[in-house]
């Protein structure tokens, strides 16, 4: 059993669990967190999965975890490893079920204020228009061609199709099409999950949310991602869908046999990986990029029903109602960086589940006119509290291989939330502060309430003061729409 | 029903019993039903026949489990009864009744090898299983 006794801390926020700790451990685990928050981690399996990490063949420098931590299968949510290339491994656990699964960004020059009196019809169009629930069917089936490109082309299919703009695509990591896709290494049952699945939400803690833009932090930045106090500002949350799950389990499915090939030991067998070079590592990373391809394509065509919605709900009663996007990011993916290791560029395997890439300022990788500032950074909150706008930095890219938070992180079982909520009352609770909901579900809403989760504003505190993630502006929750 | 729900901050678990692999295969089916808050199927009736192979016991579990999700997902179909025709170390065979689903999508998206090990006990078999939801 572990506690606080097992870590040293390094720092005020930065507790470390030494290789001497395990047997089997080949690098430290380390964990970002003020002492609430790592009691909060301490509370459930989620350190423990964090020291199996640091067992990984060429893991490197340390097993990391974010402030916003909690169990999940295999690695925890929050959890950050990189392998060093070409030995290192890739692991499909370590990824996750939901691949690129991720958030969006977009705001209006139109003001909270004056949306207020057309809110309802808002939501209403947003939850008409994009179809929730795990197994939901979007508007769109693709043809074995078209579902090719998309897995190949991701957003920029969307683009040909006329469902994005040039901006959207610039404002996406990777530009909406992550290099290495190759449809070959995708199974039929895959692309049958994800035919018709574009443009819908899914399930779970997945939602599309009205914002208003509540505080501002560093203005001039802010400004730059068009960003002003008091504004509309629109999230998706959301990833690849069937597809994606589908490709998760094929390859953890077929990685079973992988690592007796490879004579790899591990501590639990969803944390199942193969050599990055390898065969089997390499047709999963290709199967990977397709899914996360068409997890960009999710969000993009999500993002243009939204902005259809709001035409249907705001045509004729406000002036400007367009939607522009910030930004668009991956928290579930593996992907080749370089990072500096002992003073020497190293190219690593970088497995984010549940944590966000935050390069700072300079990074190539990043759109020019962003390239001064740095990459925003979306740390989606709980439905009734708030969600921030970061931006990264350097110090992440020194100490985090360039990744910061991803979320509020759940502190209490989907079960007990359920045991303690009424998804009705939890509905009309958040009505009377003004947030609306719709949810397909009220059993899955009450899963959600924001009491299973860890308070967001402590989290990014931490990640601002420790220097990984830079704080921008804070959003509050005016309209929720629930997978 | 021989399973309980057991606590998993971000995602779903249970432990289940099986006096036999194939009733454990049964039970843990059912179990995954109801924490899908599956709802009775209507017209017209679903059949589907299915063989499965897998390296181990835990493999075939888990492939099963996902097997059952990936058939009512892409068929809307909801199965509540399940019929092993043979079970091995490595091979599965088996019969799924049920109905074409009526009621909202179910939250579960994958059956996971998480901590997953099936021990044998005094009165039969046991597993814990985690799912992604």
């Amino acid at each position: 059993m572990l506690d606080k006794h097992n870590f040293v801390r390094l720092a005020e926020n930065i507790w470390e669990i030494p290789p001497t700790f395990r047997d089997d451990m080949r690098v430290a685990a380390r964990v970002y967190a003020d002492e609430d928050l790592l009691d909060a981690a301490l509370g459930d399996n989620s350190v423990v999965q964090l020291v199996n990490t640091a067992t990984l063949p060429g893991v490197v420098k340390h097993a990391i975890a974010m402030p916003d931590i909690h169990q999940g299968y295999g690695f925890p949510i929050g959890g950050v490893v990189a392998t060093r290339l070409p030995e290192g491994v890739i692991s499909p656990g370590g990824v996750g079920y939901d691949i690129n699964c991720g958030v969006r960004l977009l705001v209006s020059l139109t003001s909270a204020e004056e949306i207020k009196p057309h809110l309802e019809d808002i939501a209403s169009s947003l939850y008409t228009n994009c179809p929730s629930g795990v197994g939901s069917r979007g508007h769109l089936c693709l043809s074995n061609n078209e579902l090719q490109r998309v897995l190949h082309d991701g957003s920029r299919w969307m683009l040909d199709k006329g469902y994005a703009s040039q901006g959207d695509l610039d404002r996406t990591e990777e530009f909406g099409r992550i290099a290495g896709a190759d449809d070959a290494f995708v199974s039929e049952r895959a692309r049958d999950r994800g035919r018709d699945q574009l443009g819908t939400l899914g399930a779970g803690n997945h939602f599309i949310e009205v914002d208003k833009v509540a505080e501002v932090y560093d203005q001039p930045v802010a400004a730059r991602l068009g960003i002003h106090l008091g504004n509309i500002a629109v999230q998706i949350h959301c990833g690849s869908r069937g597809l994606g799950h589908q490709v998760c389990q094929d390859y953890v499915s077929q990685f079973q046999k992988a690592v007796r090939d490879y004579q790899i030991t591990l501590p639990d067998r969803e944390l199942v990986c193969a050599p990055f070079e390898s065969k089997e590592g390499q047709e999963y990373f290709h199967a990977m990029a397709c899914a996360a391809n068409f997890a960009f394509a999710n969000r993009q065509l999500l993002a243009h029903l939204i902005r259809n919605s709001f035409e249907q709900a705001l045509v004729g009663r406000i002036k400007d109602f367009k939607l522009r996007q910030v930004y668009d990011i991956a928290h579930n993916m593996a992907k080749v960086e370089e990072h500096e290791i002992n003073g020497r560029s190293v190219r690593v395997c970088v497995h984010r589940k549940g944590s966000t890439r935050a390069f700072g300022p300079g990074s190539s990788v990043l759109p020019e006119d962003l390239r001064d500032i740095g990459q925003p950074v979306l740390i989606p909150g709980s439905m009734g509290t708030a969600s921030y706008v970061l931006i990264g930095t350097t110090e992440a890219k020194q100490q985090t291989f360039g990744s910061t938070c991803h979320g509020a992180g759940r502190v209490m079982s989907r079960a007990k939330a359920k045991k303690m909520v009424r998804g009705t009352e939890l509905r009309d609770q958040l009505g009377r502060r003004g947030i609306l909901i719709y949810a397909g579900s009220m059993s899955g809403l009450a899963e959600e309430a924001p009491v299973a989760y860890k308070d967001v504003s402590r989290v990014v505190e931490v990640v601002h003061r420790l220097g990984i993630g830079k704080k921008i502006a804070r959003l509050e929750p005016l309209a929720v729409i629930k997978g | 029903m021989n399973f309980e729900e057991i606590e998993h901050t971000a995602d779903r678990a249970f432990r289940v019993q099986g006096r036999n692999f194939a009733e454990l295969l049964v039970n843990a089916a059912r179990a995954m039903g109801v924490l899908n808050r599956l709802e009775p199927g209507g017209e017209p009736p679903a059949m589907r026949e299915i063989e499965l192979e897998g390296i181990d016991r835990e493999t075939l579990l888990v492939n099963w489990l996902n097997e059952i999700l990936y058939l009512e997902q892409t068929h809307g179909e909801v199965y509540d009864r399940f019929q092993i025709l043979e079970a091995s170390n490595n091979y599965l065979h088996a019969r799924l009744d049920g109905r074409q689903s009526i009621g909202s999508a179910p939250p579960i998206k994958a059956a996971t090898f998480h901590d997953l090990a099936i021990r044998q006990t005094g009165d039969g078999f046991e597993a814990t299983v985690v799912f992604d939801v």
